[in-house]
């Protein structure tokens, strides 16, 4: 960004982050609430936290829901990693593999859980952990792609020439010049792919069967039976853990930019 | 005596998918402790015999030899070959000791053994100290530096230099090559060095290829090549030159601009139209009515060491001057010159022609002396 932006630009962004914000907030302030609705604030309590931490079947979910997004970032971003690297030495139809790998990132997702649903069911496979997760590392797989993919494209591929100059065999190329050098975009996909599962609805909505729920779906169903302030401090963790993931995020890319951004040929 | 070729190309052409030939039917060799530049405009195929050398590519057809074994399927990481690439191909990951010590690493060598020749390499290169900066941290003279030293740590039986010295400034670039030059030296192995530099290529080589079009047009050292060019490419590329057409009436005497001169060409067909080259530092200023041609001056610029003149002569032909008098334009001049500077030229002429021919009228011309 360059020069000073007037104080109408700074006003009209405080304005927007603040009604972006607004609302988290407001839920983040009721959940201290004791009373039991968000219509006034009585005083200030930790008790629904309390019963939240008390709920085994609820912790069970937040566990479910975590360890869904942590196999299916990391099986997305392997898959997604190798799949980058071969497109990128594509060259006739990089385009069009391209092309289909956007298609399922900006397709509704309403759209991506019925069709899995409805392979799942021809497939014969039972709705359970094991259909959820499946489906979060399918739809975690473009977004590795798209994430790493630049990493690919900035590469000088004289450094491969050099490597195998140098006596490196394929297998060295990959694990001492290329893996080092997209690093931060698999890190990037990874954490992309950890945020898109852990906040995913629709799609966990139509593959999860009985018996077996993520956060998501199951702040949805809680909603569904009425208000109640466990919602507030469950979205509030949940709000706070996305924070952390972020922190991490920001913090790994800044150490990597740090070491590669100064790199200039 | 003979060193015994370490490289050979035998009838190598490369071709790539949409048909363009790069390389048509190259046959050389190229003998160890050499100093070999490859010159030529781009896409003339040095490049490509470069990246054939090395391995990046196979040759479409015909067979390259290393120490008088077929390497044509070799990869390029089982070759005793190292290159220094025109962008340098340092490793942004690494540190300068990490990039030089790649070679030894994947050799699996002992920890203090790497530590030792890395310090030795760098210690050639004089970058003793900068172990552990980063390669961003370096200038583009430094990354020069070091990619030579991460080539020649791994003590390879040939070293490939592709157009290092481009990115670098003018007085950097003399000053490398002279370190170069140097360093190819100590080391007694042989560098096969890209350019398109004909300054940079007679300033260094011990043998120059002269590449145009995918072929060899001349091969030799750099005063034989300068001295006496193969052809009129050869001649427009390498230094400045007069080329003019003239007609050899019989051996030793060539017709310029209408008039007879004794030279020191032979062998060719009693008046055969040729070319002749004359160098513009060879013509010397005479006051009108005195030397061989009689000029006016067309254009001067001040050149620092010498005046650059252009000159017509009375039949229309232009000459490049290089003279330290001062002259004026429109000034009438003589333009003089020995029998030794003028070199004549066939059209048409293979090299091996060309040497049979040269080295046929050079023995007449001792037996009649």
């Amino acid at each position: 960004m360059q020069g000073k932006a007037s104080p109408a630009a700074k006003i009209f962004l405080m304005t927007i982050i603040f009604i972006l914000y607004a609302p988290i907030f407001y839920l983040v302030f009721y959940s201290f609430n004791s009373g039991g609705s968000m219509s006034g604030f009585e005083g200030f309590t930790l008790d629904w936290y309390r019963e939240l931490l008390g709920d085994t079947r609820l912790l069970i979910i937040v566990l479910n829901t975590l360890v869904i997004a942590l196999l299916s970032a990391l099986f997305a971003t392997m898959i997604g990693t190798f799949g980058a690297i071969g497109i990128h030495a594509l060259k006739r139809s990089k385009n069009s593999i391209l092309g289909l790998n956007s298609v399922l990132i900006v397709s509704p997702d309403v759209i991506i859980g019925a069709s899995f649903l409805i392979l799942f069911t021809i497939a014969g496979i039972r709705l359970g952990f094991y259909s959820v997760l499946l489906s979060h590392i399918a739809f975690s797989i473009p977004i590795v792609v798209l994430m790493v993919l630049p990493k690919l494209a900035e590469m000088n591929p004289s450094l491969i020439d050099a490597a195998k100059d140098l006596g490196a065999s394929r297998w060295h190329v990959f694990t001492k010049v290329i893996f080092p050098y997209i690093t931060p975009g698999i890190f990037a996909g990874f954490f992309m792919a950890l945020t898109y599962s852990l906040d995913d609805f629709a799609v966990t909505f139509f593959v999860t069967g009985n018996g077996f729920s993520t956060l998501s779906v199951e702040i949805y169903s809680m909603a569904r039976q009425g208000i109640s302030l466990h919602i507030n401090a469950l979205s509030t963790i949940l709000f706070l853990f996305t924070i952390l993931l972020v922190g991490i995020y920001y913090v790994i890319s800044q150490r990597s930019g740090l070491k590669l951004g100064g790199f200039r040929r | 005596m003979r060193n015994a070729s370490i490289i050979q190309f035998r009838h190598v052409t490369k071709q790539f998918n949409d048909e363009t030939v790069v390389l048509d039917d190259v046959s050389f060799e190229i003998e160890g402790g050499k100093f070999y530049t490859l010159l030529g405009p781009s896409g003339c195929g040095k490049t490509t015999i470069l990246r054939l050398i090395a391995g990046f590519i196979e040759p479409s057809e015909g067979e390259i030899f290393f120490n008088g074994k077929k390497i044509n399927q070799v990869p390029a990481n089982k070759r005793q070959v190292n290159t220094v690439f025109q962008d340098y191909a340092l490793f942004p990951h690494l540190n300068v000791f990490e990039n030089v010590a790649f070679g030894l690493r994947i050799k699996k060598m002992k920890k203090t053994a790497i530590e030792e020749k890395v310090s030795e390499a760098l210690s050639f290169v004089n970058l003793q100290g900068y172990e552990y900066r980063e390669i961003s941290e370096m200038s583009g003279g430094q990354r020069q530096r070091v990619a030579i030293a991460r080539a020649i740590v791994n003590e390879p039986k040939i070293i490939l230099l592709d157009e290092p010295l481009s990115a670098l400034d003018l007085k950097l670039r003399t000053q490398m090559q002279y370190e170069l030059r140097e360093l190819q030296r100590r080391l007694g192995i042989t560098f096969i060095f890209v350019t398109h530099d004909q300054e940079e290529a007679l300033a260094m080589s011990d043998e120059i290829f002269v590449l145009n079009k995918g072929k060899i047009q001349q091969s030799g050292t750099p005063i034989d090549i300068y001295d006496e060019p193969i052809n009129r490419f050869v001649a427009d590329f390498i230094g400045e030159s007069n080329i003019i057409k003239g007609k050899m009436i019989e051996d030793f005497l060539v017709e310029i601009a209408g008039k007879p001169f004794v030279c020191v060409d032979g062998g060719m067909n009693p008046n055969e139209p040729v070319e002749i080259v004359i160098r513009p530092e060879d013509l010397e200023i005479r006051p009108e009515g005195e030397g061989k041609l009689s000029v006016t001056v067309i254009s001067q610029l001040f050149r620092g060491v010498h005046y650059e003149a252009h000159c017509r002569d009375l039949e229309g032909n232009v000459w490049l001057v290089h003279t330290t008098k001062k002259i004026q334009v429109g000034d009438k001049l003589g333009l003089d010159f020995n029998p030794e500077d003028i070199h004549v030229m066939r059209f048409d002429e293979s090299e091996e022609d060309f040497d049979r021919r040269i080295e046929q009228y050079t023995e007449d011309e001792s037996l009649g002396k």
